[in-house]
């Protein structure tokens, strides 16, 4: 599912928080601040400390679920998931479900059903910071 | 055991500063995970992680199947880079007063934090955020068992 331009641009700016979980149930969370985004596809720039944190633990289990991260946690309730690998270094996941988080009425919704005009109609009705507004 | 340190207290105490709002990652049996912003956090003791449960359905579904649960600092500044593992449990409000889960007395912190926005209002948070009305279910309780490193150099490092 194609991300929206507001999410795209909010992850790409302030870095998502990643979480994945072993055979056993065990979580492990990875922050990270690099991230670009290519359609569905993001792509997370990590430290030869974060791959070798996950390494072992994607070989278990590919699914992943991503917030942003600093002010996106709180202006940008967005919850994406999907399967991820490493490829060169890079941790790419490519995203097939998108939530909403916003406290409130409209938590757990899931946006990726309404299709990506439906999403960025959602986005647009509800946000006007289409971008974080201190970016460039 | 894991102890939370002064500046880990107030970095889960103090709004901004790289503090106060946290991720709170569980997973279903299967390991499907879930990562969702929480703004209702404190350090309990010297061990424990509150939440307040406002509308974590997945969360407490997931914390059914399978009580372990990491939160992270969600802006995290210079050393304040932490992820807090360990099992975690869902205190619904009207639950026995006397029952515990390991040094948590239920009655103890529903009477302190049950009505957090009543207690903490959440006058920082803008209105387009804020919503309409605060539903605290319960607390979300998190014994602290790890704390791991989130920074990048010594991501993965259990302090």
């Amino acid at each position: 599912m194609k991300l929206t331009l507001r999410i795209k641009n909010w992850i790409e700016r302030f870095g998502v928080h990643a979480a994945l979980s072993d055979e056993k149930g065990q979580i492990t969370i990875i922050v990270s601040e690099k991230v670009s985004v290519d359609g569905s596809l993001v792509t997370i720039d990590l430290s030869e400390n974060q791959r070798n944190q996950i390494e072992g633990v994607l070989s278990q289990n590919d699914y992943i679920a991503l917030a942003p991260g600093q002010l996106g946690a709180i202006r940008a309730p967005y919850q994406l998931k999907g399967s991820a690998h490493l490829v060169n270094g890079y941790l790419e996941v490519e995203i097939f479900e998108i939530y909403c988080t916003k406290p409130g009425p409209e938590a757990g919704i899931r946006l990726d059903v309404l299709g990506y005009d439906g999403m960025k109609h959602f986005d647009e009705s509800r946000w006007t910071d289409l971008a974080p507004a201190n970016s460039n | 055991m894991a102890i939370l340190t002064n500046e880990i207290k107030d970095a889960l105490k103090v709004v901004g500063k790289g503090g106060s709002v946290v991720h709170l990652a569980t997973s279903s049996v299967d390991g499907k995970t879930n990562i969702v912003a929480e703004r209702f956090v404190t350090s309990y003791l010297d061990d424990y992680i509150l939440i307040a449960d406002m509308f974590a359905q997945k969360t407490k579904v997931n914390l059914n199947e399978n009580p372990q649960a990491a939160i992270s600092i969600a802006h995290p500044i210079g050393e304040r880079s932490w992820v807090f593992r360990g099992p975690a449990t869902v205190i619904n409000i009207g639950a026995p007063s006397t029952e515990n889960w390991y040094d948590v007395n239920y009655g103890e912190v529903l009477d302190e934090w049950g009505d957090w926005a009543a207690k903490e209002p959440p006058v920082e948070v803008p209105p387009d955020i804020a919503p309409p009305k605060v539903a605290q279910r319960g607390l979300i309780v998190l014994k602290v068992e790890e704390i791991i490193s989130s920074k990048l150099q010594n991501s993965g490092e259990i302090l």
